[in-house]
């Protein structure tokens, strides 16, 4: 009984101890130290999307209306069969590589 | 109504607020700079430098910031980890010897009529125990945060807090025959 009064009197002493440290200028100097304000999420969702409009736009007129479409599709089709799959592996493969890389540089972090 | 520090986080987290972040601060400004005056034995200006880089190491990684702890949890740890990381530093610079870091009175405080009792008696105890002391009863962490905050096991927190409240009830005893 005695024990635990003189642990609560400890205790308060320390807790006593503990004075308000007035800010005095504090928050303002850390305030002065942070990094400048990003842009909020919406205007850069939205800058990103006129911009991507804008490139898909300039490339469809610059491709002659997208005829560059169909003619990657004639030469797909005349693609060996060896090819594609070729190619359709060497995409997988790639495409697992970069996963790969960033599930390992995320969990490092 | 005022905003909770969780509110506060969401909204740092939402748009970079500023102001929400200044509000953080001015709210454990205190508690922050107390506990590292505290650890750096009340050199003032190098527990507010401390501070300063406690705040924005918080605010550069709010995003790993979880909200399974408290916020001021969270913020002691990172406290901490600025003291022992300045602690080495000065060690590899000055040739500091830890030890006597952690073990050593305060010269500022030997003398009981400059310094008061109770702040003497803290500085005679080893860092570890000085720190989960400071934690638990004085800014009233639970032994399991303290154990989070100082990244030790929580049976080791209980003993660090045990042994210091001893060694502190016995310099207090030994002052009350003055």
């Amino acid at each position: 009984m005695a024990e635990q009064l003189q642990e609560d009197w400890l205790d308060a002493r320390l807790r006593d101890e503990a004075v308000y440290i007035d800010d005095d200028g504090f928050t303002g100097r850390v305030v002065q130290q942070l990094p400048a304000r990003q842009q909020s999420r919406l205007s850069r969702a939205v800058i990103l999307l006129a911009v991507t409009l804008v490139a898909c736009i300039v490339a469809y007129l610059i491709s002659g209306r997208g005829m560059f479409l169909t003619h990657t599709a004639e030469f797909l089709v005349a693609m060996p069969l060896a090819t594609v799959c070729a190619i359709a592996g060497a995409c997988a493969l790639l495409v697992t590589v970069v996963g790969a890389s960033a599930a390992f540089a995320k969990a490092r972090l | 109504m005022s905003l909770t520090d969780a509110d506060l986080v969401a909204r740092i987290l939402l748009d970079d607020d500023h102001h929400a972040f200044s509000e953080l601060v001015k709210r454990h400004q205190s508690a922050v700079r107390g506990l590292l005056r505290q650890l750096t034995r009340t050199d003032a200006a190098l527990a507010d430098d401390l501070a300063q880089e406690t705040f924005l190491k918080a605010y550069k990684n709010i995003r790993s910031f979880r909200g399974e702890a408290r916020f001021s949890t969270w913020l002691y740890r990172i406290a901490y980890n600025c003291f022992r990381e300045d602690a080495r530093r000065r060690k590899e610079l000055v040739g500091i010897d830890e030890t006597r870091l952690e073990a050593e009175p305060d010269p500022q405080t030997v003398d009981p009529a400059l310094r008061h009792d109770l702040m003497h008696a803290l500085s005679l105890l080893p860092l570890h125990e000085r720190t989960a002391v400071l934690l638990c009863c004085q800014n009233g962490l639970s032994h399991d945060e303290a154990s989070r905050v100082l990244e030790i096991p929580l049976g080791t927190v209980k003993t660090n807090v045990l042994r210091g409240r001893e060694k502190l009830k016995k310099t207090l005893a030994m002052w009350e025959n003055f």
